[in-house]
């Protein structure tokens, strides 16, 4: 998923019975045919997330099936999670959202979502296990996987056939000599890539192997000193170097894609869909996009990624439950879940779907590196740390600005750490 | 937009007036006369209570309650006593927050009120048709709404195709080509500076225009009489004359940089590094970012509080003239 | 007496460069919504656009609901600058005329009230807001915006009354008017210049608040015009012409309503400062 922004939170805890605002709020047994006429359901996407055509099918098809009308409305990533705290604690809070696989765990030990032990019976046999983890949280499912993705090399192959370049690169290092020869070949900007492009960070950890935090005790505390970090940071470095991107902005502001859009820029680490921005932007840079997958260390194996993920909830103070589950049941089934698969090139939440991949350049660059992908730590206590100013992004910000990373460690560890204990 | 101030009792002409009027005392001895002042003031305080007070109060109770996502959520009540105060008050961050809120006032306070009162007694010398230019300058900058006015320096000083660095590159100092403002403390502080700086500036500038244009001439002439300068005259009688100008307009100064909200946290959001956090950020990005509600609600508290504090001495200046013109007959 | 040349060129000088700085932030605002973005993104500034295109205002404005953030911002400015005024006038006519036990407190009230951060009370007044169900509308929006200009707009217009001479409300009285009648024949009229001025500080307060109202009303019918232009950042990302466009379009009413009520409020204001 677009786990662009900031995302902010506060864990928070307390373990109020969920019993005391879970579910039934009067949905009544209205199962017949039109048993939810006149009523309207309002979904929460993520800009970019789900393309028009797949909303316009999944409504028809629901209003079809529920005589209900669904009301899709758009969120940013900018923010959402003060959104979405408050909009949870409303007498009308949106009945489904998305909601970000490593934000998930947070809000489910609030209590703000609803129980779907129920629809994991009735259509997620099959869900895969690992992209369903995030879900899970003190053995209840309180959310549906949705989709996956992970990034890779975006590039503008009239640039790099400018510079003489034949083949994508298959490793790291000559991914480099290909930037640097744009460099000196051509006068585009290399490679776009801001300091604060953290998930691709979390990537190269995952690459080198290395956790972003470790326990100590009973608590969890910054691991960013851990050599294995620096490691992967060197590397964001060495890249970063090659762009004239601001080192204290994150790859939303601008928008990467919309920066690539101009047609001046070789390449960027995104996710397949920014493409969809980019043309947006600019109708003519469609056909000079090419997907490769991050090269890593060795050809035989690719870079370390995010794997970024959303899943569907449903607000557990929602008066609409039947009709929510109702949605869910249509949005995920095996014809929209593939729908979305084959639009966007995105991992679907089960392995018989994969088919929908088939030819879909951005699924193919992206599914060689998905197998080694990774998440940041699947805890309560790590939302906080995503909330701005997020401490990953300025220990970022600050090696490229020059500190060593064991310095730039030690400057955030207080700032990381308080977050990691945060009271709930 | 305006500036009012109480004369000292001391100044000129208006005391004795004040003490002849008297308005209309024999209604005023009637019943009604004597709860009129109260009526009167009755939709404001109503407002007030209503619409400052209780959610003040409501500020009060959450910071003392352990108030988070879930909490929010469940709408659940927990009570923590001093919890969060103590939290605050023995980390050193907010002790930081605080004295560099009180530095950022005190800096920008004082250019603007420097510059200000420079740009306003230069209005006075202006002739008619300069000065109608100038006030217009002074207007436009003073109507920018703030909103507008941050995005309009966020692009001023862009990183890429800003002004700002294409000229600072031009003037030879080519190393500020591709400068990024935001990366770092003062430079940010530096734009949000001018920013304010420049939209406060009006303000000042116009109303001690204003006031100085109420000057009565004769005391000018008096001082010239008894052989007094161009400096002289300016420190007995300008300068005399503005005081209670010039302190009621650095009150408002004072409280409205120390909120200076929206320009810190819409150009850089206390960044980088949260170094350009003021306390009214903190508290926001304590509170609502963190999603740490009941820990935001008290370092609110405390701003007020020391803003309070900041303000004490004015008040009290305030509270005096009030007494001496009641006594004086109002 | 007479000054030198340079006496007479220094003051005009430095006031051509004041002027200078002072309107260059929002000509250049202007001028860059009008550029076309090859002309925004060049190496060297264009400082004046020749080639002048509307397409960013057209973008700007193409956002969903556009109109209804217009109508909404000038629904609740106006409301909020008309409910304050009014309010004030009765309270500020007490506090400058009147003499009566208190009157001390209060104003010391009313400056301690005009000291609020608003922003940081903001979850207490959305908890507030939340639990009297009244989500997504303006009136709990007018309501806070009228408090949040009140305590400068009575303590403003204090003054103002104050500079009204007693006398010419007393010579009213004598010809048989009530104190009523006096004040709203008499005293209001010579009020109006104050009332302008006063009122400009409320526009641009109320008109600019977004704190609030992004919390407060999720629902895209009854937001404002500060979260279309805060949008911006997010859905244009380095669209500076369009950001421009609609930074232009926001401050236009405030820039115009200024530029229009400038003189009166200054008159207004050596009025009031004839007594203070």
């Amino acid at each position: 998923m677009k786990r662009k922004l900031i995302s902010a939170i506060g864990v928070a805890g307390m373990m109020i019975s969920l019993a005391a605002c879970g579910g039934d709020n009067g949905d009544g047994d209205k199962t017949g045919a039109d048993g939810y006429a006149g009523e309207t359901l309002t979904v929460w996407v993520m800009d970019g997330s789900s393309p028009d055509q797949w909303q316009k099918d999944v409504q028809a098809a629901f209003e079809k099936k529920t005589k209900a009308k669904v009301k899709f409305e758009i969120q940013q990533w900018n923010g959402i999670q003060q959104k979405l705290t408050t909009a949870l604690s409303e007498e009308n809070p949106p009945d489904v959202f998305e909601i970000g696989n490593t934000q998930t765990p947070a809000y489910a030990k609030t209590g703000g979502l609803a129980d779907l032990a129920d629809l994991k019976t009735s259509i997620g046999a099959d869900w895969a296990e690992s992209l369903n983890e995030s879900s899970i949280y003190d053995g209840k499912q309180y959310a549906a996987p949705w989709y996956f993705a992970n990034r890779v090399v975006l590039y503008n192959k009239k640039i790099w056939a400018e510079a003489g370049i034949k083949d994508t690169p298959k490793t790291r290092d000559e991914f480099y000599a290909d930037l640097k020869q744009i460099g000196e070949k051509t006068d585009a900007e290399p490679i776009y890539l801001p300091g604060q492009n953290w998930y691709h960070f979390v990537g190269l950890t995952i690459g080198e192997g290395a956790e972003l935090v470790k326990k100590d005790g009973d608590k969890y505390v910054s691991n960013l000193d851990d050599p294995k970090v620096a490691a992967a940071m060197e590397t964001y470095k060495k890249f970063q170097a090659l762009s004239k991107a601001p080192k204290d902005k994150d790859e939303a502001t601008p928008q990467q894609a919309e920066v690539f859009a101009k047609g001046n820029v070789g390449a960027f680490i995104g996710m397949g869909w920014e493409a969809g921005t980019a043309v947006a932007a600019n109708k003519k840079i469609e056909s000079d996009i090419g997907y490769f997958t991050i090269p890593g260390a060795t050809a035989d194996k690719p870079e370390g990624v995010f794997l970024g993920g959303s899943n569907l909830a449903v607000a557990a103070g929602s008066k609409k439950q039947e009709l929510a589950k109702e949605f869910l049941k249509i949005a995920l089934s095996d014809q929209y879940e593939g729908e979305l698969a084959k639009q966007n090139g995105v991992i679907p939440n089960k392995e018989s779907l994969q088919t929908n991949l088939k030819g879909n350049a951005v699924a193919e660059a992206a599914a060689p590196a998905a197998a080694g992908g990774g998440t940041t730590p699947l805890i309560p206590e790590w939302a906080a740390v995503e909330n701005a100013p997020n401490p990953v992004k300025q220990y970022m910000t600050a090696v490229l600005n020059g500190k060593s990373p064991a310095e730039a460690a030690k400057q955030v560890e207080a700032e990381f750490n308080k977050r990691l204990s945060q009271q709930q | 937009m305006t500036v009012q101030t109480e004369r000292p009792p001391s100044g000129p002409v208006d005391v004795a007036k004040r003490g002849e009027s008297g308005p209309a005392r024999p209604r005023a001895a009637s019943r009604w006369g004597a709860l009129a002042p109260y009526l009167l003031l009755l939709p404001a305080c109503a407002a007030s209570v209503l619409l400052l007070g209780w959610p003040l109060l409501k500020d009060l109770l959450l910071s003392f309650q352990n108030l988070n996502m879930a909490q929010l959520i469940q709408h659940a009540t927990e009570w923590n006593g001093i919890d969060n105060y103590t939290e605050v008050l023995t980390g050193d961050e907010f002790w930081r927050v605080t004295l560099r809120s009180i530095l950022f006032t005190a800096v920008n306070v004082a250019l603007t009120m420097f510059l200000g009162g420079l740009v306003g007694l230069l209005l006075a010398r202006l002739g008619k048709r300069m000065r109608f230019t100038l006030m217009m300058g002074l207007v436009l900058a003073w109507a920018m709404p703030v909103v507008a006015a941050t995005t309009v320096y966020q692009w001023l000083f862009a990183q890429r195709f800003g002004v700002v660095n294409w000229v600072l590159d031009k003037l030879g100092w080519h190393s500020m080509a591709d400068y990024s403002w935001t990366s770092d403390q003062m430079s940010t502080f530096f734009v949000v500076t001018v920013l304010i700086v420049w939209m406060s500036i009006p303000f000042v500038a116009i109303n001690l225009y204003a006031a100085t244009t109420t000057i009565p001439a004769e005391l000018y002439e008096a001082a010239s009489l008894d052989g007094a300068g161009a400096w002289k005259s300016f420190t007995t009688v300008t300068l005399p004359f503005l005081r209670p100008f010039l302190y009621a307009t650095t009150f408002l100064e004072i409280i409205w940089i120390f909120k200076a909200f929206v320009q810190v946290y819409t150009f850089n959001q206390g960044g980088p590094d949260r170094l350009t956090e003021i306390l009214p950020v903190y508290a926001y990005i304590e509170g609502v970012g963190n999603q740490h509600y009941g820990m935001g609600a008290a370092i609110a508290f405390l701003t007020i509080l020391i803003m309070i504090g900041l303000t004490a001495y004015y008040l009290r200046i305030v509270l005096k003239q009030e007494k001496e013109q009641e006594e004086a007959g109002l | 007496m007479k000054r030198s040349l340079f006496g007479r060129v220094w003051p005009n000088a430095t006031a051509v460069v004041l002027c200078i700085g002072f309107v260059f932030p929002v000509y250049w605002m202007i001028a860059t919504a009008f550029k076309p973005t090859g002309d925004i993104t060049s190496e060297d500034p264009v400082w004046f656009p020749t080639d002048i295109t509307l397409g960013h205002f057209r973008t700007a404005t193409s956002a969903d609901h556009f109109w209804t953030f217009v109508t909404n911002s000038l629904t609740v400015t106006v409301l909020a600058v008309v409910f304050s005024l009014v309010i004030a006038l009765a309270g500020s006519f007490a506090l400058a005329r009147m003499r009566f036990k208190g009157r001390r407190g209060f104003i010391i009230g009313f400056m301690l009230a005009q000291m609020a951060p608003w922003e940081v009370m903001i979850i207490a007044m959305y908890m507030i807001v939340r639990d009297a169900s009244m989500l997504n509308s303006l009136v709990p929006l007018t309501a806070f915006y009228t408090m949040m200009i009140l305590p400068f707009t009575i303590l403003t217009l204090r003054g103002f009354v104050a500079a009204v001479p007693a006398e010419l409300e007393e010579s009213a009285m004598v010809d048989g008017c009530t104190r009523m009648q006096a004040f709203r024949r008499v005293i209001l009229p010579l009020l109006a210049p104050g009332l302008m001025a006063t009122s400009m500080f409320g526009f641009i307060t109320a008109w600019n608040e977004f704190a609030l109202v992004l919390v407060l009303n999720k629902d895209a019918e009854a937001q404002t015009l500060p979260l279309w232009l805060t949008s911006f950042q997010t859905v244009f990302g380095n669209d500076w012409g369009a950001t421009m466009a609609a930074s232009t379009l926001f401050a236009i009413p405030i820039l115009i309503l200024f530029v229009f009520l400038q003189r009166k409020a200054v008159s207004g204001l050596t009025a009031g400062a004839v007594k203070g």
